[in-house]
């Protein structure tokens, strides 16, 4: 039933949200779950995104003056709707080359459906699944975003190192939160931790009250949760904490979100929940230069991903310029040349650099607000993660994790 | 029993909790396929919309979201009165489907215009926790649980009235159970089509404050219901409004208690199937008998 009404939904979402095209336009897809399960953390990444095409016509736009013209879609963080959404901006809006499709499962469906078989290259800004990885893609699919290959580990240390040795597990059965679980239950058993109950939940249930009286049997010392917040983890939480089955929990950056507080309670959560989130290297010069130029526009530069939404964008952009046609094989064959070395370094904000460089017929290598963005063979880039607590004044806190 | 007592708080509670709301959504979806002949796909977003204007007039006044409710439940109301004038009426004498189709419109519009007017992101209508009361220091129950029961008990006591002993009610049973009937004996269709509207759409909007009474508020609540919903519809006999109560009280209760560990300690159905269990309910019944437990009508 969600499947055959995602269609509509999508293509009505997509439509009054995306603008005119005009003559001189050069249309870039920006598929995104505007709506969905995680609608709050998708804001911020679009507003990332945008802000990298501003940047690049506010400074001489594509080749002969061409606008930068960014055409959104909705992939309410759902396979189908992603499916939709990309058949949407590829298939009627024409783009040269896609940006998304936020969640992992969204962008698994897109990209195997839609973008791969047109020959239209994708760089994800969010999707963090290990499977994406390994797609039989013809070097077709990027991201920006991290594997959750890491990620996983990173969090099963973080639970190890904060004396947890017993936990519980429950994911939410989707390719991202399956992914990162299936990660995160080898790590943590290979430090030496037990898993006491590993179990998958459906999400968009009113209430999870007997799976987790199942999973707090024998008494574990926390649960590692793995869902999003809208559709599972909050009502997970607050369960957890009504019933006193759980009180620490351990997730990843899906459940990373300010909502998360307001529903349950600064003070109910204080030291009892850890969070990671794909970060950036906060002294690097490039993503100070960046924070600056997105503080401008009224956002948050912690936020998960809005950094990943400006360098996948800005990516795709100088790809266009390098490869001086709008054609989509041409433009897949020149991401690898602008975003790795050898080059002359560009950073964020710097389009009117790199696009005289590139005139010049000189190799430009982006450098970007998440780092050096250098794809390895996968379309894969390497990662670094922060941990967010609940601070004392109630927000969330972010540490870098060394 | 602590094995019992668990049961009780985690399963039985929850389910009967679940089954309320179910309930209480499955009354307006059946007596609509009933007596308006159609199966109203509108019905989710309905919940939804009262959810909404519930958050909103809790923003304007500071009282508690059941003082709200009957407010609440009169804008819904009215709304679905507005939209039955302007999108159903104009298909009153068309083949089924055409309704049908309609509602499905309905329900993209309304949940658009809901995203449009709120925003898509989560609310709370309750935020925080409420930890449960624990009596003779096992038995837990929440006290908002106690609220949404009590609440849905006497909701289900107030259409029971409605139906047994006055006129219109009894019409409209008439009319459900029979059309040609009823017109011939003189019932006026428009006025009957009006009270279920009515019905529906208040006992929709307290399933759906109930439901986010519970847990939150967002834009998809309603849909998400729909199909559990029809399960009870369909499950209870169609046009009953009695064997819809009773429907939902068993999916919902089914649901939740399907993944207890009865044999052995692994639950017995996996959690991640739990939605399953209304679709294969719903299967069975309609295997088994078309009709449904309270002997409604087949199409």
């Amino acid at each position: 039933m969600k499947k055959l009404l995602a269609v509509p939904v999508a293509a009505t979402a997509a439509l009054s949200l995306s603008a005119g095209v005009f003559a001189g336009d050069i249309n870039v897809g920006s598929v995104a779950g505007v709506t969905g399960p995680i609608a709050e953390l998708v804001a911020p990444i679009v507003a990332g995104r945008n802000l990298a095409a501003e940047h690049v016509n506010s400074q001489g736009g594509l080749l002969a003056g061409d606008t930068l013209n960014m055409v959104l879609a909705d992939s309410a963080c759902d396979p189908k709707a992603g499916v939709d959404a990309g058949g949407k901006v590829v298939n009627v809006e024409q783009v040269v080359a896609v940006v998304g499709a936020s969640c992992s499962g969204a962008t698994n469906g897109m990209v195997q459906s839609v973008t791969i078989p047109a020959g239209v290259v994708n760089i994800s800004d969010s999707a963090t699944a290990p499977s994406i990885t390994d797609l039989e893609d013809n070097d077709l699919v990027f991201r920006v975003a991290p594997s959750d290959a890491y990620q996983g580990a990173a969090l099963a240390k973080l639970a190890y190192d904060s004396g947890a040795r017993n936990l519980a597990m429950t994911y939410s059965n989707d390719d991202y939160n399956a992914g990162i679980a299936q990660v995160f239950e080898k790590s943590f058993t290979e430090m030496g931790g037990t898993i006491t109950a590993n179990q998958a939940h459906e999400p968009n249930k009113a209430s999870y009250r007997s799976e987790l009286s199942t999973l707090a049997n024998g008494g574990p010392d926390g649960l590692a949760l793995f869902a999003y917040y809208g559709s599972s983890g909050i009502a997970i939480i607050r369960n957890s904490l009504e019933n006193a089955l759980f009180d620490k929990f351990f997730a990843a950056d899906g459940m990373f979100d300010v909502s998360v507080i307001e529903q349950i309670g600064a003070d109910n959560l204080k030291g009892n929940i850890q969070i990671t989130q794909s970060a950036s290297d906060y002294d690097d010069v490039s993503y100070q230069t960046w924070a600056e130029l997105y503080k401008a526009t009224g956002n948050d530069p912690k936020a998960p991903y809005a950094a990943h939404g400006y360098d996948a964008t800005f990516l795709i952009a100088l790809a266009i310029e390098k490869a001086g046609a709008a054609d989509r094989s041409k433009i897949a064959a020149a991401l690898r040349e602008v975003a790795n070395a050898p080059g002359e370094i560009v950073r964020p904000g710097e389009w009117e650099k790199a696009k005289a460089l590139l005139a010049e017929g000189k190799d430009v290598n982006y450098e970007g607000a998440t780092g050096n963005v250098d794809f390895d063979e996968n379309g894969d880039v390497a990662g670094i993660y922060g941990v967010n607590t609940v601070a004392d004044d109630g927000t969330w806190a972010n540490e870098l994790i060394k | 029993m602590i094995a019992l007592m668990e049961f009780i708080n985690f399963y039985l509670i929850p389910g009967i909790v679940l089954g309320s709301i179910y309930a209480l959504g499955a009354v307006g979806i059946t007596l609509t396929f009933g007596i308006l002949r159609f199966a109203n796909f509108a019905h989710g977003e309905t919940m939804t919309l009262g959810v909404y204007f519930t958050w909103t007039l809790m923003q304007i006044t500071p009282f508690h979201p059941l003082v709200i409710l009957p407010a609440s439940m009169l804008l819904t109301v009215l709304v679905v009165l507005g939209i039955d004038r302007l999108f159903y009426k104009p298909f009153r004498a068309s083949p089924t489907i055409m309704v049908v189709m309609a509602s499905f419109g309905i329900m993209l519009m309304v949940r658009s215009v809901i995203q449009f007017v709120w925003g898509v992101q989560l609310k709370g209508l309750v935020p925080g926790i409420q930890r449960p009361m624990v009596l003779f220091d096992t038995l837990r129950i929440s006290p908002k649980h106690m609220v949404i029961i009590a609440s849905a008990v006497v909701l289900v006591l107030l259409i029971h009235l409605l139906l047994s002993r006055t006129k219109i009610g009894k019409a409209m049973r008439a009319m459900s159970d029979s059309p040609e009937l009823a017109r011939l004996t003189g019932i006026g269709t428009e006025k009957i089509v009006m009270t279920t509207w009515v019905v529906g759409a208040s006992l929709a909007c307290a399933a759906g404050v109930f439901l986010a009474y519970d847990t939150h508020v967002e834009t998809m609540m309603g849909f998400k219901l729909l199909l559990p919903m029809f399960a009870a519809a369909i499950l209870g006999g169609v046009g009953k409004p009695y064997g819809a109560i009773a429907g939902g009280l068993i999916i919902g209760l089914v649901e939740e208690l399907s993944s207890y560990p009865w044999i052995g300690t692994e639950p017995l159905l996996n959690p991640g199937y739990k939605a399953g269990v209304a679709f294969a309910i719903m299967v069975l019944m309609l295997l088994w008998r078309p009709s449904g437990l309270f002997r409604g009508r087949v199409f």
